[in-house]
This record gives C-alpha cells, structure tokens and sequence, in this order.
C-alpha cells in the first residue's frame, strides 16, 4: 500500500578512492499510521458539531414604562399548565383553543390588523416549551409587537367564568 | 476456440493523494473541533423556527433546569474568574449555581466589566414556566430588556 521507497542509488562513482558504500533500500510500510490516520479522522468528523444553537430575541418594554395601546388592537393570549390556551381581542371574553388554533388566529388577526399587538400571560405551573412555542408563531407570523405579562388569579378566575 | 490467456497486469494504486486528503482532513477537524465543556446541567431546548444564530462572544447565559435550578455562566473565562462575580476558584466553569435573590446583583456586576455582555436565557423544554418569568423579571429590573432564548433550530419543512 502506502510505502516509502528509497531508490537505491547505484549512481555514478563519485570517489573512486572511496570503498562502495552499500546502500539498502529503505521501505517503510505506511500502512499503519495511514489506518490511524483515518480512524482519527473519521472520529473527529463523527464528533464535530457544526451547528450553532439558534435564539430567539426578545425586547420587552422597560417596566416603568406603560404603553397607551387601543383596545381593538390588543390580542390577549392566555396559555394555562393544560395546554389549553384561551384568546380574546380587547374586553371580549375568552375564547378556547389549541395551539394549532392559535396559529391561524395569529395569522387571521394579524393579517386583518396589521397593528395588532399580541400580550402573553402563561401560567406559571405551564411547560416553558409552550410559551417558546407560541413566541415562535408570532415570530413567524412576523408579529414582533408582543409582550409577555404574568398570569394573575384575576385571570384564571376569568378563564373559568369562560369556560 | 481456445482459451486466451490475458496477460495479467501488476495494479498498482498510489496512495499517496488519498492519504495527504486524509491527512488534511484529520487537521482541519482536529483544529476546529471544539469540545463542549461539561454543563453543569444536562439541558433539552425547546425547538422553534427562528434563524438567528448565537453570538460567539461576550455573552452570558442563565440556565434554568429541569427542577427550577439557576445556573450563571459567561463565555470568558476572565469574568468567570472574576473576584466579584465567581472567583478564581470558579474560572474553568461554564456555570455557576446561584441563588435567585443574587442573579440580578451578579448580573449587574457582569455587565458592568463587560458593557458589550448580551444576556441569553437557556431554559430546559421540560421546566416550568414560572421560573423563566421569574428570571425574566430580574433582567427587567436589571434593565435588560432585550434578551435571546436559546431554541433547538428545526427547519420550516418538518412542522409539528
């Protein structure tokens, strides 16, 4: 396979004083370092992670600052430890759904009110995927006027009254 | 008809180009390969759509777990090292558990050294979401109002 040949030098008589040096023919056998090599390369091509983990940005407003919002264009989402995720523009009262629901009625409200902004309680016993989950439908529905409140016991009571 | 017996020819293959990719390869990867430090806590990230990669440098990463544990950690070993954030004991570490009540203290010290800090919270898919308001809640009163989460990338094709 992979070898090192040293030609053997029968070359032209340099010294003729000189006694002929006999040189051997050196064969190194590569093979070895050649399946080390490859075994290493293909741990590290194995191993290597190329990918970068990705983010989401989120700018929440300052809390000392309040925002005068109209109410026609305030959507209120509320996601609760169930999964079952409640909805409901301005002062309406809640309506159910799910998160497949939640989907299209981003993109349904959104695309009838460009201003909409979306604000998102999620109760604090709900899975943390749920709320990346629904930041990440608003993300690709491009609403990036939302922001992220608490749940309070108002709400839930609310939500019961809603059933 | 008789048999025609063919000549064999010797096949003799030099390797030689093969194993210098080989070896070209084996460098490259070994020299980018990084290895991931240990994280002090084993971590599912949610998955979501978003495209935006995580800075390399100068950032700081709270991570909740799975029972509600707060670690801190920044990507230079001098802030980790840091005698008013972790000290010297701590500067190989990526993270550090802190308790709730001093996140914002230490954070606020962190971005202090370290003006250009961007704060990413990396929570575990599984954790509740109350700890993530909790923290969410400190980087507000720490005025940090703009912070990345970290997500699992899934591409747009294999929607759930």
């Amino acid at each position: 396979m992979a070898a090192v040949d040293t030609a053997e030098h029968r070359g032209h008589k340099k010294g003729k004083k000189r006694k002929k040096a006999r040189r051997i023919a050196i064969r190194i056998d590569m093979t070895p370092m050649v399946d080390v090599a490859f075994l290493l390369l293909t741990f590290f091509m194995l191993t290597t992670q190329m990918t970068k983990p990705q983010t989401m940005e989120i700018n929440l407003p300052p809390s000392e600052a309040s925002v005068e919002v109209a109410e026609s264009n305030l959507l209120t989402v509320r996601a609760l430890d169930n999964n079952a995720i409640y909805w409901n523009m301005g002062i309406e009262l809640p309506q159910k759904t799910n998160f497949d629901g939640i989907k299209n009625i981003f993109r349904e409200r959104y695309q009838a009110n460009p201003k909409l902004i979306v604000l998102l309680k999620v109760d604090r016993k709900a899975r943390y995927d749920l709320m990346v989950n629904i930041m990440d439908q608003l993300n690709q529905n491009g609403i990036n006027r939302f922001s992220i409140a608490s749940l309070l016991e108002a709400d839930k009571t609310l939500l019961k009254k809603a059933g | 008809m008789p048999k025609f017996k063919k000549p064999r020819i010797p096949v003799k293959i030099d390797m030689t180009p093969m194993v210098d990719v080989a070896f070209l390869l084996l460098t490259f990867f070994m020299l980018t390969t990084q290895f991931r430090p240990p994280e002090a806590v084993e971590i599912i990230l949610p998955s979501s759509h978003s495209e935006f990669k995580l800075p390399d440098v100068n950032i700081a990463t709270v991570t909740i777990g799975k029972d509600g544990r707060i670690f801190l950690g920044f990507d230079s070993q001098r802030l980790m090292g840091d005698k008013d954030i972790f000290g010297e004991e701590n500067k190989l570490k990526t993270g550090v558990e802190v308790p709730m009540n001093r996140l914002q203290d230490l954070l606020q010290t962190a971005r202090r050294k370290n003006p250009k800090l961007a704060t990413v919270i990396k929570g575990d898919k599984e954790a509740d979401y109350g700890y993530a308001e909790d923290v969410m809640d400190i980087l507000k009163k720490a005025n940090i109002t703009r912070f990345n989460l970290v997500t699992d990338y899934i591409p747009p094709t294999k929607q759930q």
